[in-house]
């Protein structure tokens, strides 16, 4: 006899629909499954005989086979099981056939019976939405993740005995109280830092208030931004003060959020609220950030979508690292391709990093900097040309300054989100319907179209372009800071102070000029 | 060249066989030389030193070898991945008259052909010398005066090192018909670096590129030494940007006093290290200069000069500060004065959007440059009077 259930299994951020096919037949005892499975599925053989026995059913002794479609797709993870048991307790007339067809089965089966949770159920969630099933069964420590997703009928079975009385009919296990998760020691840390949380107030940082203006203009316009200075005068102090300034994730980026989150293996009750920070250290390597180390895995790059993504002494990453960069900065997306799987995730983040203006960090300081031009030279080499080429502002900190105690704070962290909140309105407001809300993704057209300059403003973009200060792909990026400083200052006009303003914040190294001859 | 050079006394490529023998014992004894190099005078002398005798002070246990190929030498076939480079010996004419002396290098391989340096050598030649390791202010005063000068119609020489010679050639470049002599310390196809490539071929463009060394000889640290005379010995006047007080930094001055020519120095703060070469030059009597202009005054004590295909002086330092409005001159003149950052300007009572503007203005006009660690630095002089 024939019963065929629906499942999902998860590739990186996707899920695959997986029809689960399973026939018993009379022939010498056997249980195979064919269709690409990985060893943890190969394992569900096991796990499923003890569990249909263990919940008081009887385990066909005749010939299985279990067919997982499409059959040229990997399937891969144990949330394959629950719907393999109920396929083979329908096939073999233990259960009505038909209540499979509507529902959608995910779940990892204990040898007692009992039904386990498995990580990204809120993507599992959204693909049974979409994929027109209205029912989702599952263990019930996911399922508030999968209740996010409305316009879904979500029914928790805690056994497989549960799962059998939902399909014949009848009503599902009550939803667990929150918190009442079982796996939450396994869990991996959650992926941002709570805004606030472990970061102070940028009421905090004294002086240093160039730094702080490019900070508040990069967080406006989602611009990336390099922050350049000696050691200890507040460059990573800064950055972790720019998440809490951001503004609140809106509903659609906060479902690609957490789904990212639930994908991960990290439980979810909520939707996601606080943008991703994430700072890798710089012994990372190109598949640890962008992803692909395994197959499936995602990288840092994709970790941060939505959010931010710190790079703290950018020069000790390596060069294939940073190179890596140049997709995800530019086209918000990174293409992973792997002898077994190709897949392409969303990686669209503010790029923020630090580095030392040389390599002991005191250029500048003649009594202080022991660099030849040659070991600045290299420096150099390191991160200029295309990557520094994506990044629109720089912000260099100097040392005298960071060591005034008389010097005042800039702003405070709820005064730098209200202008920044305010400034994302009115882009979001003069970009509505072109696809793109923040100055930082305006394209070519966009910018003809919204950033008018005065007079005296044009006159200084052509001498700046005349004077081999600007190339055209940095004469957009100042255009595109420009606007958002004119957004901070509420003004509709972009004046020559914001263009002024932006000039002087293009990147470079920090090095001088007139070294790179 | 396999013509039978050793019976002609003047070859078709401008190097007579003594000479190109000469060229070829340096690079053979390149090893002891640099380890005489401690001693710079010493190293000095010996490069005054005719064939025979430098063989019998360096060559030692290689000595009966040596001078049985040097009693044979012949001139080899020229390298040929450098097209252009011709050699040019001091029995030529189109060696440089003002570099003729004694230790004066008897043969240069030219990048851009002989008649280049014959050219460039017949104009007016100011050395640039200074610090390796320069401020960016040095690296932006060097700019400005070797742009000033080339513009005049001036021959700019230097080195081919790091610092203030790399400034000086940027400079000259930057003039519409600036040209520049770039001196390497080793033979031009293996001696310069890689990231000078670029600058090599610039200097080439307009200017040329020299050694005394064959072209597969490579650099070493007598080298450098030995250029520094070569520089300061194609010049009229020596001018010192930026150096420590050390004997390394004032080689070139002990070199110009030497062959007794006229020395100049640009001063600096007196609180930062690389000031006090060109300080203590200043204090025993070398000229003060504060911009191009000065060294064309030196140049031309009666007036303006009389040859050169343009007489006025670099455009940037005479129009542009008259124009300049107010808000702008006080940005300018406080950079100047040491509020060089924004933080800076603004904590000296300039809004801050009206100092990153002015900034902005003043860098896109040519008046600032960015220096390092985001400080900003005047690219000419201040005067009050603009």
């Amino acid at each position: 006899m024939l019963a065929r259930a629906h499942t999902f299994t998860i590739q990186g951020l996707h899920t695959l629909r997986v029809s689960v096919e399973v026939d018993v037949r009379p022939g010498l005892p056997a249980f195979t499954i064919v269709g690409l499975a990985d060893a943890a599925v190969r394992e569900a053989r096991e796990r499923i005989r003890a569990a249909i026995l263990n919940c008081g059913y009887e385990f066909p002794s005749q010939r299985i086979t279990a067919n997982l479609a499409p059959g040229d797709m990997r399937k891969a993870g144990p949330g394959l099981d629950l719907a393999l048991a109920c396929a083979v307790l329908a096939a073999s007339g233990q259960l009505p056939g038909e209540g499979l067809e509507r529902v959608a089965l995910f779940g990892e089966l204990a040898l007692d019976g009992s039904v386990r949770a498995c990580r990204g159920t809120l993507a599992v969630a959204q693909a049974t939405a979409q994929a027109g099933l209205h029912t989702l069964v599952l263990a019930g420590a996911r399922a508030r993740e999968a209740q996010l997703i409305g316009d879904l009928d979500v029914v928790v079975a805690e056994r497989l005995s549960s799962a059998v009385r939902v399909l014949a009919g009848g009503a599902g296990d009550p939803l667990p109280a929150p918190g009442a998760d079982r796996d939450r020691s396994s869990q991996p840390a959650p992926i941002s830092v709570q805004a606030g949380a472990c970061a102070g107030d940028l009421g905090d940082v004294r002086g240093q208030h160039h730094a702080v203006r490019a900070l508040v203009i990069a967080a406006a316009g989602a611009h990336n931004l390099l922050l350049s200075g000696p050691p200890g005068t507040g460059k990573t102090m800064l950055a972790h003060r720019l998440p809490a300034i951001l503004p609140p994730l809106s509903r659609a980026e906060a479902i690609e959020v957490t789904r990212i989150h639930s994908l991960i293996g990290s439980s979810v009750h909520a939707l996601a609220h606080a943008r991703p920070f994430r700072a890798p250290h710089h012994s990372i390597t190109a598949a640890g950030l962008l992803g692909g180390a395994s197959s499936g895995s995602v990288g840092e790059v994709v970790l941060a979508h939505n959010g931010v993504l710190f790079l703290d002494e950018l020069s000790e990453f390596t060069r294939p690292t940073l190179e890596g960069l140049r997709q995800p900065l530019e086209d918000g997306r990174v293409a992973i391709v792997r002898a077994r799987h190709s897949a392409v995730y969303p990686a669209r983040f503010i790029f923020l990093a630090a580095t030392n203006p040389c390599p002991c960090g005191y250029a500048g300081e003649l009594d202080r900097c022991s660099c030849s031009e040659a070991a600045m030279a290299r420096h150099q080499r390191r991160l200029s040309g295309p990557l520094l080429d994506r990044i629109d502002l720089l912000a260099t900190l100097q040392r005298d300054l960071a060591t005034d105690q008389r010097a005042r704070p800039l702003t405070s962290t709820r005064h730098a989100r209200e202008r920044v909140a305010d400034a994302r309105q009115r882009q979001a407001h003069r970009l509505t319907g072109e696809g793109v809300y923040v100055n930082a993704h305006m394209d070519p057209r966009l910018l003809e179209l919204h950033v008018r300059l005065d007079e005296r403003g044009q006159q200084m973009l052509g001498a700046a372009r005349r004077g081999g200060l600007l190339s055209a792909r940095g004469e957009h990026r100042v255009l595109r800071v420009a606007r958002t400083i004119a957004d901070l200052n509420a003004s509709a006009r972009v004046r020559a102070s914001d263009l002024g303003a932006a000039l002087a914040l293009r990147p470079d190294l920090g090095l001088a000029a007139s070294r790179i001859a | 060249m396999s013509s039978g050079a050793r019976t002609d006394p003047q070859p078709a490529r401008g190097a007579c066989v003594s000479c190109l023998r000469r060229s070829w014992l340096l690079g053979e004894l390149s090893g002891p030389l640099d380890y005489c190099a401690r001693d710079r005078q010493r190293l000095l002398e010996l490069l005054a030193l005719a064939d025979g005798e430098l063989l019998d002070a360096l060559a030692g246990r290689r000595g009966a070898e040596l001078r049985a190929r040097y009693a044979r030498f012949e001139a080899e076939s020229v390298d040929e991945s450098l097209p252009d480079v011709e050699s040019v010996c001091r029995h030529a004419r189109e060696y440089p008259a003002l570099l003729d002396g004694v230790g004066a290098p008897q043969m240069l391989e030219v990048s851009a052909g002989a008649g280049r340096l014959g050219e460039l050598a017949a104009r007016p030649v100011v050395a640039i010398i200074g610090s390796t390791r320069a401020s960016d202010y040095g690296m932006e005063m060097a700019r400005t005066l070797a742009r000033g000068l080339a513009a005049s119609g001036v021959t700019v020489a230097a080195g081919f090192g790091d610092g203030i010679a790399v400034g000086a050639h940027a400079g000259a470049l930057d003039a519409p018909i600036g040209a520049s002599i770039a001196v390497l310390g080793g033979g031009l196809s293996v001696s310069c670096p890689a990231r000078r490539r670029a600058l090599y071929r610039r200097v080439t463009r307009s200017g040329c590129v020299i050694s005394e060394l064959p072209s597969l000889v490579s650099g070493r640290r007598w080298g450098g030494i030995a250029a520094e005379r070569i520089v300061v010995g194609l010049a009229s006047l020596t001018v010192l940007v930026e150096g420590e007080q050390t004997d390394g930094a004032l080689l070139g001055a002990r070199i110009a006093q030497a062959l007794a020519r006229p020395l100049a120095a640009m001063p600096g703060r007196v609180t930062s290290p690389l000031s006090r070469g060109p300080h203590q030059l200043l204090r025993n009597g070398a000229c003060l200069i504060r911009g191009p202009e000065d060294v064309l005054e030196l140049l031309y004590p009666l007036g303006t000069p009389e040859d050169g295909p343009s007489a006025a002086p670099d455009s940037h330092t005479s129009d542009r500060p008259l124009a300049l409005r107010r808000e702008l001159r006080a940005i300018l003149e406080r950079v100047g004065l040491g509020c060089d950052t924004p933080d800076k300007l603004t904590r000296a009572g300039i809004d801050a959007s009206d100092a990153l503007l002015g900034l902005s203005e003043l860098e896109v006009s040519g008046l600032l440059a960015r220096g390092d660690g985001g400080r900003y630095v005047l690219r000419h002089p201040f005067r009050s009077d603009g």
